[in-house]
């Protein structure tokens, strides 16, 4: 079969027609690779605080004069702190006049920080000398519980539930739940804002009365109060509710907004402790009757609140259960 | 035949009526010059399709490595610095608030170059991407953002003037947006350039098959036919059609040099890639290290959210100072045994800010955090994420050396072996044009 023939090269060029063809509907079939999935999961929010019987009002009775600062009765808790050279004290820093960070000087001040350097003045000589972890609000009892903090002071009210955590000193302060709201919104008291969005912190006392239904209240919860107030600034949500003497702070910093309102609830703030520590809160009993008979208490609500409240708080009066 | 259909056709519609006869004579013909015509007709299609399916293969190649080395890699290399900038912003502002009062100057022109820097890149970027590009997504999420994140500083820094604790709130909430919603979207387009690079670059070099075997198929055919000639003729080869297979075994060997020059490039290229997506892994561990330890002094939380600082630079670490993302990038080849030193000297300086905040010292923390001290842990810092810079500049500017000379390999494709398979051509219908002439 020595004559010309073009069967040959066609078919070479078929096979590698087909070939071409094939391979390049497989690479077109390819599935691309999945791009991973990117679903998150949110958690739910947390369930408000259970109901509890009737709460305790009153505190451990102080165990006679207050010992000299630096000479504390050995093998007590003030001794550990004194040897330990530093009290640990759970604060805010967010919470203007009562505990917050002043930015010009990084240092913690407040009406709440007061109640702290009077402690360590009592134990030490000294008020600086003072550790401060500045704890969310839903972290305060469980901090005060599982030994983290010597104290808590952050405006911390004394409720039954908390009452199974921490033992409460006396009662320093009273208040009274409110709103803050902008002053163009011409709102006045909390019926107007049914149905609206109200902000407060989450896990707090606050919380729980704003969920009542006959608010009506569309509930927005952050950890820490000022987290609240930028959301109100940005007109996310109508109002932010909280104790008084708090929300004077928050007013305090931006003019558009104020405190308006009967009490949604009365509150009273005490230092938070660890229940196996008594003679630890029959001092602080001590320290804050020796405040309110030397009116050093209510000389630091009138630093810190007098120009935001008309009626500066008086410190609340002590009751004993012993 | 040919008389009577060429009387019965009328003037004007001759040229095609010729094309047709001459087209049944090329398919049909029996006579030897018929015949011979026809193989050349086969081999000629044979050469014009390589050539064809050569030039658009060549293009795309050519195409996707081009693509890869002058735009992907560029919007990656964006996309690092990106989030370098941004990260670096958020741990300049939290860090100039950990000072307390009116921030320093030279952490203010910082933050501020930070910025300006970011958003150089995301306009850059922007421009390099196509509209429909799956990455155009996070850059507007990135852009933004932006605006808003320093909305919600420039906030906090005026308040902070005032003396007002709001400040911090608006930092905090800068400060989680930057690191809930900006960085993260950042970290996907650089992740999904990655992926468009390695794919471009695979689809560059990968094995031409359709080319091969086309080529190899009229190669055969060429052989075969150019042996058989010969041998029907007894007489010396056939300098057409041997020419025409010489100039096919060029172009398959001009395809076959391109790609393993191409892929030995991008293969070193890649390893500049992997050593550079190590590094900028481990800055960006070591930005967010950064802004965790001011995090953690301004919220005074405490030794516990500390352990966010831990895990981080155990990242670039390894757990024994022997692995982590540096021992990565030592195996594509980088210098770390100054950086991982730097690195261990930062954890070290950190410590001692860590110890002197949990022993209640916070002043003196804050003072070793942000303050001047060269054996403070600002300054330890900043000498490990310049060490970190200065060997991504060196990685970047090797794989950019690398990208380019793979281009340049291919960039040959689209022209040099169509222009050989066409020349092919011309020489299959030069040999049987001359032997066809030798029947008349």
């Amino acid at each position: 079969m020595n004559t010309v023939n073009a069967r040959r090269p066609f078919v070479y060029l078929c096979i590698a027609g087909v070939l071409a063809l094939g391979s390049a509907v497989i690479t077109g079939l390819t599935p691309p690779p999945a791009p991973p999935s990117t679903a998150t999961q949110e958690a739910p929010p947390p369930a408000p605080a259970a109901g509890c019987e009737q709460q305790k009002v009153d505190s451990l009775r102080p165990e006679g004069p207050l010992p000299p600062p630096g000479q504390m009765p050995p093998g007590s808790t003030m001794d550990t702190i004194l040897k330990r050279d530093r009290l640990i004290a759970g604060v805010d820093q967010g919470k203007y006049r009562l505990g917050f960070r002043n930015p010009t000087n990084g240092e913690l001040e407040g009406s709440d920080i007061d109640v702290v350097k009077m402690i360590a003045q009592a134990i030490f000589g000294d008020p600086n000398k003072v550790q401060y972890v500045v704890l969310n609000i839903a972290d305060r009892a469980q901090a005060a519980a599982d030994g983290r903090v010597d104290v808590v002071v952050n405006s911390f009210t004394v409720t039954c539930e908390r009452q199974k955590l921490v033992e409460f000193s006396t009662a320093y302060v009273a208040a009274a739940q409110k709103i803050l709201v902008p002053t163009a919104s011409g709102v006045t008291d909390v019926k107007q804002l049914a149905g609206q969005r109200v902000c407060t912190s989450r896990g707090s006392t606050t919380e729980v009365v704003l969920r009542k239904p006959e608010y009506n209240l569309d509930v927005v919860t952050y950890p820490n109060l000022p987290d609240c107030v930028l959301d109100l600034q940005r007109g996310r949500v109508a109002a932010v509710s909280s104790d008084d003497i708090i929300l004077a702070g928050l007013a305090a910093q931006d003019p558009q907004t104020r405190v308006v309102g009967g009490a949604l609830d009365e509150a009273r703030y005490a230092v938070g402790m660890n229940k196996s520590q008594p003679d630890l809160v029959r001092f602080v009993n001590a320290v804050l009757e020796k405040g309110r008979d030397d009116g050093s208490l209510l000389a630091s609500n009138q630093k810190w609140m007098g120009q935001q409240l008309q009626v500066v708080p008086r410190p609340a009066e002590a009751a004993y259960r012993d | 035949m040919s008389v009577e259909t060429r009387t019965d056709v009328p003037p004007g519609t001759a040229a095609p009526a010729e094309a047709r006869r001459m087209l049944r004579t090329l398919a049909r013909g029996t006579a030897t010059p018929d015949r011979l015509r026809r193989v050349g007709a086969v081999l000629v299609v044979g050469c014009v399709v390589f050539a064809l399916v050569s030039l658009f293969d060549g293009l795309a190649r050519s195409g996707d490595v081009r693509d890869a080395g002058q735009r992907i890699a560029v919007v990656r290399a964006d996309a690092a610095e990106l989030y370098r900038s941004l990260a670096d912003s958020d741990a300049m502002a939290t860090s100039g608030y950990v000072a307390g009062g009116i921030e320093p100057a030279d952490v203010r022109a910082r933050y501020d170059a930070d910025i300006a820097s970011a958003a150089d890149r995301i306009v850059h970027a922007a421009g390099l991407l196509p509209a429909d590009d799956p990455a155009a997504e996070h850059i507007k999420t990135i852009s933004q953002q932006l605006p808003v994140y320093n909305g919600l500083i420039e906030t906090a820094r005026v308040y902070n003037r005032q003396g007002l604790p709001l400040g911090q709130s608006y930092l905090d909430s800068g400060s989680k947006l930057m690191r809930s919603t900006i960085l993260p979207a950042v970290d996907k387009l650089r992740m999904l350039e990655n992926e468009a690079l390695s794919r471009a670059y695979g689809e560059g070099i990968a094995f031409p098959f359709i080319v091969l075997v086309l080529g190899i198929a009229v190669l055969a055919g060429l052989v075969d036919v150019t042996l058989r000639e010969q041998r029907r003729t007894n007489r010396t080869l056939n300098l057409g059609l041997a020419g025409a297979a010489v100039a096919m075994v060029l172009a398959l060997l001009w395809w076959s040099v391109a790609l393993l020059v191409g892929a030995a490039q991008i293969s070193q290229a890649s390893t500049h890639r992997t050593a550079a997506t190590a590094l900028d892994d481990a800055r960006i561990q070591v930005l967010q290290a950064r802004s965790n330890e001011s995090l953690v002094l301004v919220a005074r939380g405490g030794g516990s959210a500390d352990s966010e600082f831990t895990k981080l630079l155990e990242k670039v670490l390894g757990p024994n100072d022997n692995g982590g993302l540096l021992a990565d990038a030592q195996q594509a080849g980088v210098q770390v045994e100054s950086i991982r030193s730097a690195a261990i000297g930062w954890r070290e300086a950190h410590r001692k800010v860590r110890e002197a905040d949990d022993n209640g010292n916070f002043p003196e923390a804050v003072k070793l955090a942000v303050g001047p001290d060269p054996t403070g842990s600002g300054a330890t810092f900043e000498r490990l994420d310049a060490a970190l810079g200065l060997a991504l500049d060196t990685q970047r500017k090797a794989f950019d050396d690398n990208a380019g000379a793979a281009s340049a390999a291919l960039a040959g494709l689209m022209a040099g072996p169509t222009v050989l398979a066409l020349i092919a051509a011309g020489a299959v219908i030069g040999g049987v044009a001359r032997r066809v002439g030798e029947y008349r």
